[in-house]
């Protein structure tokens, strides 16, 4: 049995969009991605540090007043992509435990890019607030000026480095 | 026309269920994109596969025009929407690391939660990668005092109409016109650039059998009990006190409502700063004799600079029931007079923020005097909003 191909990028994109829209509608705020090991962080460290947490200054925020972290609209949305990526990985036969690279580079290296790559994701979702869902698409159909400029640089970021690290895609 | 935003839900679990939908929508659409798929992103960057720019384009596109058009209509009211505030250079920065990131993954953060999802290594290793940086960033933003001025310098709303001095509709416009220029040109760089690197073998994978799944359906109930181990976890009980407490915002809905059972007493050392409209000026000694002969029905409201009086002295009549306004004058000041910044994480957070835009609106043109025997402030007009009470959040 093969894969369904993938959709047409503009119809992804038209529901996409319609997601968006009723997600502004709905709970008054984007969609996002970083909220997940945002929380989560602050969900342990609070365990294990609880001052310490309280007056970290992107912390403090998720478990101040008592608030449970992971009682929050983005955190359970996050669980719903989980869901819908999983669901429209499998109704599309495209579920594999598999890893994806350039046909240049072993499974390993591209392994350790992979985890790289994500802790330097997680510090810059960080430090700006959000990542390419939160900021990026959400903040950038609200026409947020710091969200636009956000997602210049993120393009900006991944042309700038794409040459240095061309032999794990193409 | 009436607003259709915000919502209103009959409970927040109900609400918090919308975001089960409406997040497997998000993560399906990725999916069927080709966002699980880390070479289909990267191509991005190599030019030869657009897809990223295109998808996330016309989401933009629709998103934008959907939202401005509506809040043209008068549908939505864009004061209560979430703007994510400008932090320039941190976000400027910010997005440079998170591109570069980006290109070495070959995901950003949510499209690994849907390339994990769908099975690949790569995706669930950048996703532990991204826990690992962002408990970093926690580390370092308190560490280093440089790092953590960039992170708070900025902070306004900004929009992009107002930052470039140009209408609404003309910025919607140009991004729409933008973008449509835009999708030419990559439709056209990538038929260069194909013929170059080639497309993408977008892999017809084989149907996988049980193992997979069930792993998979583990990892879709440990989420859901997740779920449902944050709704039932217990909220923070409230401190007992030997007087009752009174939110700011609730007396100033009372005071709005003009609750002839309401009396507030103005309890601070020193009246030269304005207080809360219609309180009797009192201490101890002259409260007792303001409250004799009041009926049982009055409720008495108390305040004083900062909520730090909370006990009733025992010569006030023990037959009238006494709060205290929490936080004092200084919570009135902060969370009645002052418009809140939108924070929109939870339902009850936004319904509040409503009630106070209502509310501050009405009190900004009060003149807040305190005096002996202050008339009741004139009931709020009708059609501002319609005053009317919420109910729901948890």
């Amino acid at each position: 049995m093969n894969a369904k191909p993938y959709w047409n990028p503009y119809v992804a994109g038209v529901l996409l969009g319609l997601t968006l829209l009723a997600t502004f509608l709905v709970a008054g705020q984007g969609l996002g991605a970083s909220a997940l090991p945002k929380r989560t962080v602050a969900f342990v460290a609070h365990e294990v540090a609880p001052t310490w947490t309280e007056d970290n200054p992107t912390l403090g925020r998720y478990v101040e007043n008592g608030a449970n972290p992971f009682k929050d609209w983005l955190l359970i949305e996050v669980i719903g992509v989980v869901l819908g990526g999983f669901i429209g990985a499998m109704t599309a036969g495209r579920f594999s435990a598999t890893v994806e690279k350039g046909p240049r580079i072993s499974v390993r290296t591209r392994l350790l890019f992979a985890l790289g790559g994500g802790v330097v994701m997680g510090f810059a979702a960080g430090l700006a607030r959000g990542c390419t869902s939160g900021q990026a698409l959400s903040g950038g159909a609200t026409l947020a000026t710091g969200s636009w400029v956000f997602m210049l640089m993120v393009f900006a970021g991944g042309y700038a480095l794409a040459y240095l690290v061309r032999r794990q895609w193409i | 026309m009436s607003a259709i935003f915000p919502l209103t839900f009959a409970s927040e679990q109900l609400y918090l269920l919308t975001a089960v939908g409406l997040g497997f929508l998000f993560g399906f659409a990725l999916e069927r994109a080709g966002f699980g798929n880390a070479r289909k992103l990267a191509a991005q960057f190599y030019l030869y596969d657009m897809t990223v720019f295109k998808v996330m384009f016309t989401a933009i596109l629709v998103a934008m025009v959907g939202l401005y058009t509506l809040a043209g209509l008068g549908l939505v009211d864009l004061s209560v929407l979430w703007i994510n505030p400008t932090f320039m250079w941190a976000q400027a920065i910010g997005g440079f690391l998170l591109g570069a990131g980006f290109i070495m993954s070959g995901l950003c953060p949510g499209t690994s939660v849907v390339s994990a999802a769908s099975g690949r290594y790569d995706g669930a290793v950048t996703l532990a990668g991204i826990f690992i940086g962002t408990a970093l960033f926690s580390v370092a933003v308190d560490w280093f005092p440089a790092l953590e001025r960039l992170y708070e310098s900025g902070g306004e709303i900004s929009l992009l109409p107002t930052a470039l001095g140009l209408p609404t509709p003309t910025v919607v416009l140009a991004v729409v016109a933008a973008a449509a220029m835009a999708f030419i040109g990559a439709e056209q760089v990538e038929r260069i650039f194909q013929s170059k690197y080639g497309t993408i073998e977008l892999t017809p994978r084989p149907t996988p059998r049980t193992p997979r799944i069930k792993f998979a359906l583990a990892g879709s109930l440990a989420a859901v009990t997740l779920v449902s181990v944050a709704w039932k976890a217990p909220a923070p009980e409230p401190v007992p006190m030997p007087m009752g407490v009174i939110e700011p915002l609730d007396l100033a809905e009372s005071i709005v409502a003009s609750d002839p059972n309401v009396m507030i007493l103005d309890l601070r050392p020193d009246r030269s700063a304005a207080g809360i409209p219609g309180a009797f000026a009192a201490d101890d000694s002259t409260a007792g004799a303001l409250l004799t002969g009041v009926a049982p029905s009055v409720r008495v409201v108390v305040y004083d600079d900062d909520g730090v009086r909370r006990a009733a002295p025992a010569t006030w009549p023990s037959t009238l029931t006494y709060r205290y306004v929490r936080g004092g004058l200084a919570a009135w000041t902060a969370e009645v007079t002052t418009p809140m910044e939108p924070t929109g994480y939870t339902l009850a957070e936004r319904e509040r923020l409503l009630r106070q835009h209502e509310i501050a609106a009405y009190f900004s043109g009060t003149a807040a005097t305190t005096t002996t025997a202050a008339p009741p402030p004139a009931a709020m007009t009708s059609g501002a909003g319609g005053g009317k009470k919420r109910k729901g959040g948890c």
